[in-house]
C-alpha cells in the first residue's frame, strides 16, 4: 500500500468518525428566544426581543404556536415572512429611499472594477515601458543625496 | 486629459453621494400629497398595488372596484380605535350596499392573518379587507398612523381623507355623497 494510499484511508476514516455522531442526530428544536433575536416587530421597527407592544406580544404568540406544531426555526420565518413581509426579517424595503441599501454597494463594486479595468494596464504598460528602454536616463540625485551616497560608498574598500 | 479624469470622477462620485442623501433627508416623512391636493379641491389618483384578499382566496387590486364609491379603511386588530370606528364603516357598508353605490374596502396593515380574522369576526364586518403585508400600499398613503380611511370616486380619485379615528358619522356620509358626484 502506497504513502499515499494510506493518507486517503486515514482521512476518510476520520471523515467518517465525525460525521457517524451526527448522522443519526435530529433538527434541533426551535425555540422562541431563538428566533425573536432574528426577527423584527413590524409595527415598532426594533428586534422582536427587546419589543414590547400589542403586535409584538401577537407575533410572539403566533411564534409559539408554530413551534408548538414542530416547525423549524426556517419555517417559522418563512412563515413570519409570508405574514408580514420581508422587513420582518429587519431586510430593508425593496421601494423608495431604502433601495439604496442594494444599488448603491453594486454601483460601488462596478465603478472600482471600471476603474481597476482602465488603471491596471496603464500601470502595467508604464513599467514595461520602463523596462524595454535600458538606455533611459537614470533619475537624477539632488546635491545632497549624491554628497551623502558618495560618502556611504568611500567607506567600502574597492 | 488623466489629471483631469480621476478628480472629476472624485467630484461626480461626491455629488451623487450628497444628492443621494438629500433625496433620502426628503423622503423620510410621510408624504402628504394626496392631503394638499385634496385641500386644494382636486381628486388625485388613488395609488394602487394588488394584494392577497384576508380569510378568501385570490388578490384584488383598487382598480378592480373601479366604478363603485370605495372606502378605503386601513387597520390592524392591535390597533384599539380601529376597533372603535368599525362600527361606523360597517354603517357605511349596510348603506352602500343596499344602494349598490360602491362598498368599504378594509386594509389589514401588518396584521397576522389569524389576529385579522379574529379582529373581523369579533367585530362582524361584512365588508372585504386586503392584506397590505409589508405596508407597500399604506406607504403609498403616506400613512403612519393607524386608523386612517380615504374615500375614493368612481374614478378612483381620493376624495376625502380621515388621518386618525373617524370620530363624526357625519364625515363619512359627507365623503360619500362627495365621490357619488363628479
Amino acid at each position: 500500500m502506497t504513502a499515499r494510499a494510506a493518507g486517503v484511508a486515514l482521512v476518510a476514516l476520520v471523515a467518517l468518525c465525525l460525521a457517524a455522531p451526527t448522522a443519526g442526530a435530529a433538527a434541533p428544536r426551535a425555540s422562541l428566544t431563538d428566533i425573536e433575536s432574528q426577527v423584527m416587530c413590524t409595527t415598532c421597527g426594533v428586534p422582536l426581543s427587546i419589543a414590547e407592544s400589542p403586535q409584538a406580544d401577537r407575533e410572539r404568540a403566533f411564534i409559539r404556536t408554530l413551534i408548538a406544531r414542530g416547525q423549524t426555526t426556517s419555517q417559522i420565518k418563512q412563515a413570519l415572512v409570508a405574514q408580514l413581509g420581508p422587513g420582518v426579517l429587519g431586510l430593508p424595503e425593496r421601494h423608495g429611499f431604502a433601495l439604496a441599501v442594494y444599488i448603491v454597494p453594486i454601483a460601488l463594486i462596478a465603478l472600482l472594477s471600471v476603474a481597476l479595468a482602465v488603471a491596471v494596464p496603464r500601470w502595467r504598460r508604464r513599467g514595461q515601458d520602463d523596462d524595454e528602454d535600458p538606455d533611459a536616463p537614470a533619475r537624477q540625485l539632488s546635491a545632497d543625496d549624491d554628497a551623502r551616497l558618495d560618502a556611504d560608498l568611500a567607506r567600502y574598500p574597492g | 486629459m488623466k489629471r483631469v479624469l480621476g478628480p472629476a470622477l472624485a467630484a461626480a462620485v461626491a455629488a451623487a453621494a450628497v444628492a443621494l442623501l438629500v433625496f433620502g433627508l426628503g423622503t423620510q416623512g410621510a408624504s402628504r400629497a394626496l392631503d394638499n391636493a385634496v385641500d386644494q379641491g382636486r381628486r388625485p389618483v388613488a395609488p394602487d398595488r394588488t394584494l392577497p384578499m384576508l380569510g378568501a382566496p385570490g388578490s384584488r387590486s383598487l382598480a378592480s372596484y373601479r366604478g363603485k364609491v370605495l372606502v378605503l379603511n386601513f387597520w390592524a386588530s392591535w390597533c384599539t380605535p380601529c376597533a372603535a370606528e368599525a362600527p361606523l364603516l360597517e354603517q357605511a357598508q349596510h348603506q352602500l350596499s343596499a344602494t349598490g353605490t360602491g362598498t368599504v374596502l378594509g386594509v389589514a396593515y401588518k396584521d397576522l392573518t389569524p389576529d385579522a380574522l379574529g379582529f373581523v369576526h369579533s367585530k362582524h364586518l361584512d365588508y372585504p379587507s386586503l392584506r397590505d403585508s409589508d405596508g407597500a400600499l399604506a406607504g403609498a398613503y403616506g400613512t403612519d398612523e393607524l386608523p386612517e380611511t380615504f374615500v375614493l370616486d368612481r374614478q378612483s380619485r381620493v376624495v376625502a381623507i380621515s388621518r386618525g379615528q373617524i370620530t363624526r358619522p357625519a364625515f363619512l356620509a359627507q365623503a360619500i355623497a362627495k365621490a357619488q358626484t363628479g
